[in-house]
């Protein structure tokens, strides 16, 4: 069994909360202590440029990357925020992080401000994650008092505040522009890009958007270096570990830290337990509700950015959902629409029109109602919504149907085909 | 400047401009709904989409949201992007009620032509549709939920464009709610242009409902005549009744919206009270017998008393072309006792306004891009509402917009606000005038000085006063202010505020001519005889109403030409009807010198709703069309002076005579106007001075004008009266508490015209020592003028 | 009383000192909420008094929140999770049993006024489907037969 030295769950024990004396015990704030001691702004950001990190909140973009277009060195107001919406179906990892080790995501939060020049950093938390705010409120004040947050932090010169704002439901509160809008207190309806919230975000002042996942790396970065980091990973391209959801028909769902690049068969085998009851294996969402599907031809594939995106899908938040050999892919599929239907902010017709059609359609096949008609419906469907929304929500919604259609077409037919559902006895 | 091919045609347009507005100049129309020229792109609808092959942008995009870039090659039609439009409509026709044949909205949808501009004629869904329950937003506009489509654009009208807070959008996903928190009239004045905005039938005319269909009606471009500003819009008409108003775009004035005076203003033309034949005292006679009449009454006088003791009056309503023929016919009477406006106040400041250099002059466009405009003295809601919404449009660029009145003024938008007395607006005006002498009155140092080096310092400053309460010596100071403001690079311009939509026309023809002050004097020394009103109301609006009943009561004679029965038209001898602006065609200058032809929408009639008395078809059969007998003032002058009633030869004429209406002629209707070729030079030497602000410390009343209940016309519009207020006056809260008054209590107000019994208001941001009342036609305060200085009063609990 | 003096003074004061009042809008939502149980018209006006706002700004932000509670709850929320990990793993059946239990549909109160049913999406706890949250305690691996003996608790929590 492959398993790997954990740092972001270092200090996880399942039930219990560690605080400041636990985290410095196990080397927290090293990571801050060494930036703000031996290291410039700059080289912290060219640091975390260096040792890969892309972004866990689903997009996977470039941490580093993204960094180096803000801009760290204008004087002016900036904020970041830490999106810990967390509200799409199979993720749950940043929850258990704050559960854990708040102050975890704390020292990230406050290099990241270090690096990218910054005073005021919100962190935005999901209505249902009280616990963890409350962890966090408590993180912060230990941090205050330990001089960690505040004016002048670790005498350095540097200061930081930090807000935790808790919202009130709706997962298009967690697409970035929508956040900063939720935060302002208005509608969160997307924003159109550009301007991106690194030019104009929060109050019209340049934003640093990052997942809390993310953050939480940063500290790891900066005391083991970049290199390290990046050699932590499974596969050539990747870097790092992984927060894994392990979630849907298994024996033993989790949340697991591993090496970034995992095969699929070997986290549900080693991790998950298996298949729950001795079934087998049909199908998977590999990284939250809105990646494509994964059949059982792809157990032998590795779970990092680029070896997903090459079969059609994508690594997402990294939340696996297991699906049976029982299971009606059409019905799952329905499941998953009405919730992104649910969820649509309302702002664009694709979305807000489309997926309600979308819901109709596999309704209608499931029921057996279904005519060859919908089925050419439900592909010109996925073709006019794919793209043509004004944010991501609308395409990862249609990610379960663009696989529904590729690997699980026939299953579709014979729901039409037969007038019922096949897998229903 | 990028450049770029559209659909293979070529086009370069300046650096911002987006996709879809470049292939507009194309003239080629992409389907869209959330964009709007006023609006902007809010990339909502989806269904701008068009196919960019070559360039910096690749594939199917929205045109709204891609600017326009050197080496783009765009197609608006190709099979994926027409079934991809084809699929947005299919998606948004799901909850959309298949009601057509009893929309409202028929016939101007835009969810109707873009089916068909679609191609999605067939639904494929046939599941339930969503329904909502509807508001009532007030006398209005009618709301009807399920035709939305949810372009926003209504509520970016209503909130970004209007600042209106009282409706916005509730909900989320497929269950939005574009309303108000509960039912009730909608707040801001701008609240029509829901009805322009809303592309299909959700927000409709509720004054207009189940009167015509669109395409049974009759209209034409034309101006709206109840303010000074002059806004382009669209009458429409039916069965010889006006029913609508909508807005017309004209971006040099109003830009595409207007405001609800104007908007529900037209109610005059179709009022069962209006005047519609001519009469002889209180008989009916032929057109031709009333002209006799007057020709035999106008020969008398004038063999018996010479042409002098033949007084003529137009008003700020009547047209440029009326003015001039009465000028014409004056002249040809060998009279000189001729005045374009009945209040020698409001008359003298357009004559100053009009004498302001034409580059310093400020139009609407000029207001929405200025980077400062000071207010003295002006109150855009009640005396020219669409400045209020051009100064918001300045604010939201990031305009300063700063307010000196002794009034509560209020703005749709973020300014500053100093309530100064009448007296010291004068003062900080002639201080303004010689900022580097800092001859500030005392108190007014601060604000003086900062305001001064602040015009100095802006790019494009702007100073804009209403001459009611500025009067002509005020005007003019504000013109000498503006000049001692200007940079050579930044000039200082002025915005004035006129009384009424051809007060500009009245005073450029008047020059020196006297103010209705001496005619007056004439009556009453029995030197006029007779006077002729050409769309004039002087008992109404001359400030003394006493005065000017006894001196009119002194004459032989008294001819009244309007549309309207006004007060001095109880009085008449004589009475010739004439058409509403929207029967008849003529020119109408606004407040900025902009000449704007306006065409005929229909022909004078009683409505056929009306004379057929509700039963239909018509039970009465005559020859003529019953209440057909207005004509246009300038028509009769025409018929009276025997000449042809030729407009054009008559606009040629008009030019020729004075080079400042060049191109009067030319002018269309359709297009943006076109500013008077030069200002009347104009000095107030010439006049005594009407002025002299009275110092003391007893109660000064202030009387103003009010959104709705002081322009005659609209406020014989029927479905305003509801939004009107009733009787009140305005106290600062030191006074009402000297006085010991309570708000919303009956009070006693002590006035020239006598006691008044009135609704107490009180506000804490306009000045104390001073009691403010609107002008409300057709209540106690009929009697007050707005436009004189401040009246001594008293005030005590009723 | 929809929120004490003291409660309105302390969040006047904040919003008075934040040089971004309406970002305060779900916080004042939250409070009186929390204090209500949800939020009636008359908690909207209170909030627009609050945060110097029209009642329909505040209204426009509250009607998007699906936590914001903008017509009557019972004492306690039951929020069942309806999202795909849930839904794998028997939600369907969970929903059907509560809504026997407790004589009412999805989005009904209970007559006794105890609980509201409320289907909901992830609540973050998929390694525990299927999870359901009552009120503010969180319940996993919830298997149908427990439910019974789960609202008893529920409702003698309330009692005691
Ligand atoms: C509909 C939608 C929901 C999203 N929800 C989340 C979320 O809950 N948490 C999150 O971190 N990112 C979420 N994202 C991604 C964010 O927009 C953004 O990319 C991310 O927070 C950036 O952080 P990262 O670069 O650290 O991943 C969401 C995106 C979309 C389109
Ligand atoms: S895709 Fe459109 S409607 Fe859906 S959440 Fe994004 S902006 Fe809103
Ligand atoms: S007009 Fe472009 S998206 Fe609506």
């Amino acid at each position: 069994m492959r398993t790997c030295e954990p740092l972001l769950f270092k200090n996880r024990r399942i039930g219990e909360t560690v605080f400041l004396e636990g985290y410095r015990r196990t080397g927290g704030y090293q990571g801050l202590e060494k930036a703000l001691r031996d290291m410039t702004p700059a080289s912290v950001r060219e640091e975390v440029k260096a040792s890969g990190l892309r972004g866990r909140g689903g997009a996977g973009f470039s941490t580093g990357l993204k960094w180096s277009f803000f801009p760290s060195d204008d004087p002016g107001e900036k904020y970041l925020v830490c999106n810990g919406d967390e509200m799409e179906p199979g993720t749950f990892k940043d929850r258990q992080l704050l559960l854990a080790d708040p102050h975890h995501l704390l020292e990230g939060v406050l290099i990241a401000c270090y690096a990218l020049g910054i005073g005021t950093a919100y962190i935005f938390l999901r209505d249902a994650y009280r616990q963890c705010a409350a962890n966090l409120e408590h993180a912060m004040d230990e941090a205050r008092e330990a001089g960690l947050l505040g004016d002048n932090i670790l005498g350095s010169g540097f200061s930081c505040e930090v807000h935790v704002h808790r919202s009130a439901g709706r997962y298009i509160c967690g697409e970035e522009t929508a956040l900063l809008n939720s935060l302002e207190g208005l509608r969160p309806n997307p924003r159109s890009k550009p301007p991106f919230p690194a030019v104009k975000g929060l109050f019209g002042k340049p934003t640093a958007l990052n997942n809390i996942e993310t953050l939480a790396n940063v500290p790891h970065i900066i005391t083991g270096g970049a290199a390290w980091y990046k050699s932590l990973a499974l596969t050539e391209k990747g870097s790092g570990t992984k927060l894994y959801g392990l979630a849907g028909h298994l024996e033993t769902p989790c949340c697991v830290e591993l090496p970034l690049g995992m095969p699929l068969g070997e986290l549900i085998r080693d991790f998950g337990g298996g298949v729950w009851q001795q079934r087998s294996f049909k199908a998977c969402l590999p990284g939250g509700a809105s990646t494509p599907y994964l059949t059982a031809e792809h157990l032998d594939v590795a779970l990092d950015y680029e070896t997903l995106e090459q079969v059609g899908t994508r690594l997402g938040t990294g939340g696996v959902v297991v699906f049976d050999d029982r299971t009606c892919m059409v019905a799952a599929t329905l499941n998953l629409l009405r919730f992104f239907a649910r969820e649509s902010c309302g702002w664009c017709t694709p979305c807000r029109d489309g997926l309600p059609l979308v819901c109709w359609l596999l309704e209608r096949i499931e029921l057996g109602q279904g005519t060859r008609e919908d089925m050419t419906m439900l592909q010109e469907q996925l073709r006019y919504i794919n793209g043509r929304s004004f944010c991501a929500l609308a395409l990862g919604a249609m990610g379960p149907v663009d696989g529904l259609l590729r690997h699980f077409a026939e299953e579709v037919e014979d729901h039409i085909r037969l007038g019922r559902c096949p897998l229903q006895a | 400047m990028p450049t770029l091919i559209i659909d293979n045609q070529t086009v370069t347009v300046p650096e911002g401009t987006n996709v879809l507005e470049a292939a507009k100049r194309l003239g080629i129309e992409i389907p869209h709904f959330c964009h709007h020229e006023a609006l902007g792109s809010v990339g909502a609808c989806r269904l701008c989409a068009v196919e960019f092959r070559e360039g910096p942008v690749k594939g199917i995009q929205m045109s709204c949201m891609v600017p326009a870039k050197d080496g783009m090659v765009v197609d608006t039609g190709s099979a994926e992007v027409l079934a991809y439009r084809a699929q947005v409509i299919e998606w948004l026709m799901t909850n959309h009620p298949h009601d057509c044949p009893v929309c409202d909205e028929g016939g101007e949808c835009q969810l109707q032509d873009m089916t068909v501009a679609g191609g999605h004629g067939i639904r494929r869904y046939t599941g339930p549709k969503r329904t909502y329950q509807n508001q009532n937003l007030g006398p209005f506009i009618a709301h009807e939920m399920n035709r939305c489509i949810q372009c926003y654009r209504c509520v970016r009208t209503y909130q970004d464009y209007c600042g209106g807070t009282d409706f916005g959008v509730l909900g989320s996903r497929q269950r939005l709610y574009f309303g108000r928190f509960s039912d009730g009239p909608l707040e801001s004045p701008f609240a029509g242009n829901l009805i322009d905005v809303c592309p299909t039938g959700v927000l409709t005319d509720k004054t207009y409902r189940f009167k015509s269909r669109i395409w049974d009606l009759q209209e034409a471009p034309s101006i709206c005549p109840h303010c000074s500003l002059g806004c382009a819009v669209t009458p429409g008409a039916r069965y010889r009744q006006l029913q609508r108003r909508r807005a017309r775009t004209n971006n040099r004035t109003n830009g595409h919206f207007i405001c609800d005076r104007g908007r529900f203003g037209y109610g005059y033309a179709n009022h069962p009270d209006r005047p519609r034949y001519p009469l002889l005292g209180h008989r009916r006679v032929t057109w031709q017998e009333a002209l006799a009449a007057l020709q035999n009454k106008l020969q008398e006088l004038g063999e018996l008393f010479g042409p002098g003791s033949i007084g003529l009056l137009t008003s700020s309503r009547a047209t440029l072309e009326t003015q001039f023929l009465t000028k014409r016919w004056a002249a040809a009477l060998g009279s000189d006792q001729l005045c374009f406006e009945a209040h020698p106040g409001r008359d003298l400041g357009a004559r100053v306004a009009a004498s302001q250099r034409l580059d310093r002059t400020a139009s609407l466009e000029d207001v929405r891009n200025c980077d400062l405009a000071v207010l003295i003295g002006a109150d855009p809601l009640s005396e020219a509402p669409m400045l209020a919404l051009a100064l918001r449009q300045a604010a939201r660029r990031g305009a300063r917009i700063v307010v000196v009145d002794p009034r509560p003024v209020e703005l749709p938008l973020a300014y500053e606000r100093h309530a100064v007395s009448v007296e010291k607006l004068g003062q900080l005006l002639r201080g303004l005038s010689r900022p580097q002498q800092s001859e500030f009155p005392s108190s007014m140092e601060e604000l003086g000085g900062s305001l001064a080096s602040a015009l100095l310092a802006a790019k494009s400053p702007l100073l804009i006063g209403g001459t009611d309460l500025l009067g002509p010596q005020g005007t003019e100071a504000m013109q000498q202010a503006a000049e001692a403001c200007s940079q050579p690079e930044t000039p200082c311009r002025t915005m004035f505020l006129l009384a009424g939509p051809n007060s500009f026309g009245g005073a450029l023809l008047s020059a020196e001519g006297p103010c209705f002050s001496s005619l007056l004097e004439g009556m009453e020394q029995g030197r006029i005889k007779a006077l002729l009103c050409f769309e004039a109301d002087p008992l109404a609006d001359y400030p003394d109403r006493k005065r000017s009943r006894a001196a009119l009561a002194r004459l032989d004679m008294l001819a009244v030409f309007d549309c309207a029965a006004t007060a001095t038209l109880q009085e008449a001898d004589l009475f010739f009807p004439t058409t509403a602006v929207e029967e008849s065609t003529g020119t109408l200058i606004n407040n900025e010198g902009r000449m704007q032809a306006f065409e005929q929408v229909f022909s004078a009639g009683t409505p056929l709703a009306e004379s057929a008395g509700g039963s239909h078809p018509p039970r009465f059969f005559s020859r003529d069309i019953p209440g057909s007998e207005p004509q246009s003032a300038w028509g009769i002058l025409g018929a009276l002076m025997g000449r042809s009633a030729d407009l054009l030869t008559l606009r040629s004429e008009i030019e020729k005579n004075d080079h400042r209406f060049a191109g009067l002629s030319q002018l269309e209707a359709r297009g943006e106007g076109r500013r008077i070729a030069a200002p009347r030079q104009y000095s107030l030497s010439h006049q005594p001075n009407i002025s002299g602000i009275m110092g003391s410390d007893q109660l000064q009343l202030l009387v103003t004008e009010t959104l709705y209940g002081s322009e005659l016309l609209s406020n014989l519009s029927s479905c305003l009266h509801e939004s009107t207020p009733s009787a009140f006056v305005m106290l600062h809260p030191q006074d009402a508490a000297r006085f010991k008054l309570e708000e919303g209590k009956k009070v006693l107000l002590g006035t020239p015209v006598g006691d008044l019994t009135l609704t107490l208001r009180i506000a804490g941001d306009m000045v104390p020592g001073m009691a403010i009342v609107p002008r409300l036609r057709g209540t106690v305060l009929e009697p007050l003028v707005p436009g004189t200085e401040p009246l001594p009063c008293r005030i005590e609990k009723a | 009383m929809l929120l004490s003096e003291k409660q309105i003074t302390q969040l006047k004061r904040r919003v008075r000192e934040t040089p971004h009042p309406r970002e305060m809008i779900l916080d004042v939502l939250h409070a009186i909420q929390d204090a209500n149980g949800w939020v009636s018209d008359e908690g909207v006006e209170l909030a627009a008094i609050i945060l110097g706002l029209s009642p329909l700004q505040v209204e426009e932000v509250a009607t998007f929140y699906d936590k914001i509670y903008r017509r009557p709850v019972g004492r306690k929320v039951i929020h069942i999770c309806d999202s795909i990990c849930c839904w794998s793993r028997g939600s369907e059946a969970l929903m059907q049993r509560l809504q026997q239990l407790l004589g009412i549909a999805a989005g009904e109160t209970t007559i006794d006024g105890m609980f509201t049913l409320l289907p909901t999406c992830c609540l973050g706890a998929c390694a525990d489907a299927p999870a359901l949250r009552i009120g503010k305690t969180l319940y996993g691996k919830v298997a149908i037969e427990q439910l019974e003996a789960i609202l008893d608790g529920e409702r003698t929590e309330v009692s005691s």
